[in-house]
């Protein structure tokens, strides 16, 4: 019996855990033991050539330039994807009365679609010169940008592909969240005439931060997962990688021109940027030693 | 005045309906065009003269059932593995004290932040020597678990008081009937919520079954699309839009059935 | 005890996910008994671009030949994506029987794979290569052969690169097609078109290759390669990019991706396209203005000369009996009335003598006039420039370069630093 209650944890465990090793820890360790080799993918034999794969990602210029596409994902993936369904659930959880149940399922639509389905739509929507948008912008006396010749702008529109799947996502764990507060502490403000800005400033946002932290930092690791679709349908990381991030710039060395080894260094980059989100994680959301 | 201030906040909202649902109306409508009128009338959300070639021409060209099959088959491959390790694993963690608990729960947490492309090279490798290249079977096995899963189901347990569970325990109750009379029917919104993402998400897969499905005959529905948007012999944009609205038939449907569960309780039973 | 029924819960679970796993092993898996001989194709080409006529011409194979069975395997993104599949299909064993490979990757193909040469496979299972030399000129065969001049594979599909033009655009703001014979005739009514409009006068085809760049550096006198070394960072591959990157910059000429810029076209918002033959059809199809198509332009004294487009089959089967059955397939593939059908089908010329003189085949161009150019322009084709080794990298930094000096970089140096790079990895 009580051998049985040590053993039981672990057998339930084990489904997850064999898993996780084949899949998940191996595939790590090797994907670290390739970034120290030169290999195309078939050739019988690697060859090593030490740290020169992570020197590569850190000097050579398509990389920096990566990096630093990476880091403009970020940003704005941060605001388009997290700042804005935020406000807009503050809104409807607090400024507005009515209609909050259409909104939710209104909003909510965008994310059953496929990415490939998204990045065509607005692909066609958005083409700079004969799109339905660039149309209006014309009638209205503007000019569309061609948003396809620069990277920056290929960036901001490639975000606002993502931004319409998954805002809708985002706002309802949000506005859950915040449906977690205490009526009482809204109502108690209410009576005492303290503005409502205040009050959110003041309570609601320290309130619901555990859970808005869990989002924000989902929203730069899987945003810029997802943003991988549409480069690969619209851009293909163009013009000149100017709109390529480090994940899709990994996908290209390892799968398209076969460097194995700089997609290793570069993938192994892109996770420890990821570990510092994870620390960042474990520190506000999962809460100080659960279990101790 | 009250009123007004009140229709002011309604303002930016409805503005973000729009932008959610015009693609939809957009696609749906270009569904209906002939490829002649998709290019000339760019701005009518209703066509001239509504067409259902599109829809003809894919069923001819594209083995559809087939393709809906594919999809279906994985996305419930991997709903199913990742609802059943999920909540394995979420027990585990809820009603047992074990060595390094703690770390371990933390370690399957930190798989949330392994970005896709560390695993992606050796996955294929793997792949490919079990033989799975060109099986939607290859796309699900590394697929079978996720962590957002058990930390879903682990939050919601935790609403269970524990002292419920140990009394539970001391009077012998069997781990069965706790599981099934207890436990699951707390869980089940959750289940069905975190179910339904699994499965739409699975549905709309794109990335990783390119690296694995070469074969038509393998396809899903998203690899499908990517027959028309070949640049060389030109986009048919209606067609893909045709095809697209078929895909979206089964999402929607998960989405009307289990709306309530899927709006209420995503983060509900999660995250405090 | 008390957790015996939770286990078997557990282990029914498991099973149901085992028998749904197994299940749809059986339903994939093929069994190779019988005296079958199964082989599978591989090809490039989507649903929108001849996808289907592959399909119907394999039935066919597949109903008159009893003891072969062909399965056709799809590659996204063209030849490329094809390469790329091949290349990753050898990491795992798995590799096609006949595969279609484009000529970019000609050399590449031959030096990194497997394969059986077409004049190994005549003379092994006909005895002969009579079949070869009835079929194909002499100039067609060129272009299938590797730097070591063997016969790679089978010419299957031919294209050029063609201008197709917006008659009505040209009508309605005067422009002579005559002076469309020049680059620089065509940058001078791109410009009228600009002034008079505000519409781009020209769009050249962007996608993941460096197809219609290298046309026209070759239409200005320029080598891609000499001896197997790049070699278009010249005086005259120079002079045609300028004009290029001079249109681009004073917007008389479109720079977007492939897709874009052809429904651009399509659409009539740009009044010229400079692109492969293979769009004819979509052309037709969707647009509502009177479209032609002419020869592709060439600069002032010099002639016109477009590398080759399109692919041949190649025979990457291992064993004798599966390269048996590939060869038998080719040759089907190559019947007058199959290179007819797939030339219908998708857009492409097609590659053997007899069918393009066949009835049928002149009947369907004088359906479809914007051909005409295309077949004209054959004689003034040349191979398509390939690099033996890292072909990948090779076209990868091509395209580097092109889209470098699109958005502004100095001509002259982003040439010569592609070239090099090109170089040294040969």
């Amino acid at each position: 019996m009580h051998n049985n209650k040590k053993i039981l944890p672990f057998i339930y465990l084990l489904p997850t855990g064999i898993l996780l090793t084949i899949f998940m820890v191996i595939p790590i360790i090797y994907t670290f033991y390739l970034s120290f080799f030169d290999w195309n993918l078939i050739a019988p034999t690697k060859d090593f050539v030490g740290m020169r794969n992570y020197i590569e990602v850190f000097t050579d210029p398509v990389n920096q330039k990566v990096l630093m596409n990476t880091f403009f994902y970020i940003i704005l993936l941060l605001v388009l994807n997290f700042i804005v369904p935020y406000v807009i659930s503050l809104i409807v959880k607090f400024f507005i009365k009515r209609m909050q149940g259409a909104y939710k399922i209104i909003f909510f639509i965008p994310s059953l679609f496929s990415l490939v389905v998204g990045a065509m739509i607005f692909s066609w929507l958005l083409n700079p010169v004969s799109g339905p948008v660039a149309f209006l912008f014309r009638e209205s006396g503007f000019v569309l940008p061609n948003w396809t010749n620069s990277g920056g702008l290929a960036i901001v529109v490639i975000c606002l592909i993502t931004n319409w799947k998954v805002f809708g996502y985002n706002f309802i764990l949000l506005l859950t969240g915040l449906g977690s507060i205490p009526k009482n502490i809204v109502d108690a403000t209410t009576i005492d005439r303290i503005p409502k800005w205040r009050m959110i400033w003041n309570i609601v946002l320290p309130m619901n931060k555990s859970i808005a932290i869990y989002v924000l930092i989902l929203t730069i690791v899987q945003g810029l997962q997802y943003v991988f679709t549409p480069i690969n349908v619209i851009t293909t990381g163009g013009p000149y990688y100017g709109s390529s991030n480090v994940l899709y710039h990994t996908y290209l060395n390892a799968f398209v021109l076969y460097k194995t080894g700089n997609a290793s260094a570069l993938a192994i980059t892109t996770f420890l940027i990821f570990l510092v989100l994870l620390y960042l994680e474990i520190r506000f959301v999962e809460g100080r030693s659960r279990y101790e | 005045m009250n009123r007004k201030k009140n229709a002011l906040w309604h303002l930016p909202l409805m503005i973000i309906g729009i932008i959610a649902l015009l693609p939809v109306v957009f696609m749906i409508s270009n569904s209906f065009k002939t490829l002649q009128e998709s290019y000339q009338s760019i701005l009518s959300l209703i066509p001239n003269k509504p067409t259902t070639i599109n829809y003809t021409t894919l069923n001819h060209q594209v083995n559809l059932a087939r393709l809906a099959w594919n999809t279906f088959f994985m996305a419930t491959l991997v709903t199913l593995g990742k609802l059943f390790t999920g909540l394995l694993a979420a027990y585990a963690f809820r009603y047992y004290q074990f060595k390094h608990k703690n770390l371990i729960y933390l370690l399957f947490v930190a798989t949330i932040f392994v970005p896709f492309t560390i695993v992606m090279i050796p996955n294929y490798l793997v792949i490919a020597k079990l033989n799975l290249l060109n099986s939607v079977i290859g796309v699900a096995l590394p697929q079978l678990c996720d962590a957002t899963g058990i930390m879903i189901f682990l939050k919601t347990m935790e609403k269970i008081p524990g002292s419920l569970f140990d009394s539970l325990k001391i009077d012998d109750i069997p781990n069965r009937r706790i599981f099934f009379n207890i436990v699951l029917p707390i869980l089940k919104p959750s289940i069905i919520s975190v179910g339904a993402m699994f499965f739409i998400n699975s549905w709309n897969e794109y990335v990783w079954p390119t690296l694995i499905l070469k074969d038509k005959s393998s396809f899903t529905l998203p690899l499908a699309l990517q027959n028309y948007i070949s640049s060389e012999g030109g986009t048919n944009f209606p067609l893909a839009m045709a095809l697209s609205s078929i895909m979206i038939v089964v999402p929607l449907i998960i989405y009307l059935i289990f709306q309530r569960y899927i709006l209420n309780s995503i983060s509900n039973s999660g995250l405090k | 005890m008390k957790t015996k029924y939770f286990k078997q819960f557990l282990a029914l679970v498991g099973l149901a996910l085992m028998a749904v796993i197994f299940a749809g092993c059986s339903s994939t898996s093929k069994t190779s008994a019988n005296a079958v001989t199964h082989i599978t194709y591989w090809h490039v080409n989507a649903q929108t671009q001849g996808g289907a006529t592959v399909d119907e011409l394999v039935k066919e194979f597949n109903k008159t030949h009893k003891n072969i069975k062909v399965t056709a395997k799809y590659n996204p993104n063209m030849y490329k994506g094809l390469m790329q599949n091949l290349q990753s299909a050898q990491a795992s064993g798995k590799v096609p029987d006949v595969t279609q490979v484009g000529w970019a990757y000609d050399n590449y193909f031959s030096s990194n794979f497997k394969y059986m040469t077409s004049t190994d496979a005549a003379k092994k299972f006909d005895g002969n290569d009579k079949f070869i030399t009835d079929h194909f000129t002499t100039k067609t065969l060129s272009f299938a052969k590797d730097a070591n001049k063997k016969l790679v594979g089978l010419p299957y599909s031919l294209s050029t690169p063609v201008l197709f033009v917006n008659k009505d655009l040209l009508k309605q703001y005067n422009i002579d097609v005559k002076s469309l014979d020049t680059w620089e005739g065509v940058q001078k009514a791109a410009k009228s078109i600009n002034e008079q409009s505000g519409k781009y006068g020209l769009y050249i085809q962007e996608p993941g290759d460096t197809w219609a760049q290298q046309a026209i550096m070759l239409s200005n006198g320029a080598d891609i390669q000499k001896n197997g070394k790049a070699a278009f960072a010249s005086e005259n591959g120079e002079g045609a990019y300028k004009l290029y990157q001079e249109m681009v910059t004073d917007k008389t000429a479109l720079h977007t991706p492939w897709a874009q810029g052809m429904d651009s076209f399509v659409k009539g918002d740009v009044a010229m396209a400079f692109t492969t033959i293979a769009q004819a059809s979509h052309i037709k199809k969707g647009a509502s203005f009177n479209a032609s198509a002419i020869i592709a332009p060439h600069f002032e004294g010099h002639k016109t000369t477009v590398p080759v487009g399109g692919s041949m089959l190649a025979i990457t089967a291992q064993d004798a009996t599966q390269q048996k059955a590939a060869w038998e397939f080719e040759k089907f593939m190559f019947k007058t009335s199959s290179s007819v059908t797939w030339s219908k089908g998708t857009g492409y010329l097609p590659p053997t003598k007899d069918a393009l003189e066949s009835k049928e085949f002149k009947d369907h161009v004088s359906e479809n006039p914007m051909l005409v150019p295309a077949v004209n322009t054959l004689d003034k084709a040349i191979p398509w420039t390939s690099f033996p080794k890292n072909g990948l990298q090779a076209e990868q930094a091509m395209i580097d370069a092109r889209d470098k000096i699109l958005s502004g970089s100095d001509i002259s140096s982003t040439l010569k630093s592609a070239q090099e790079k090109i170089n040294a990895q040969q």
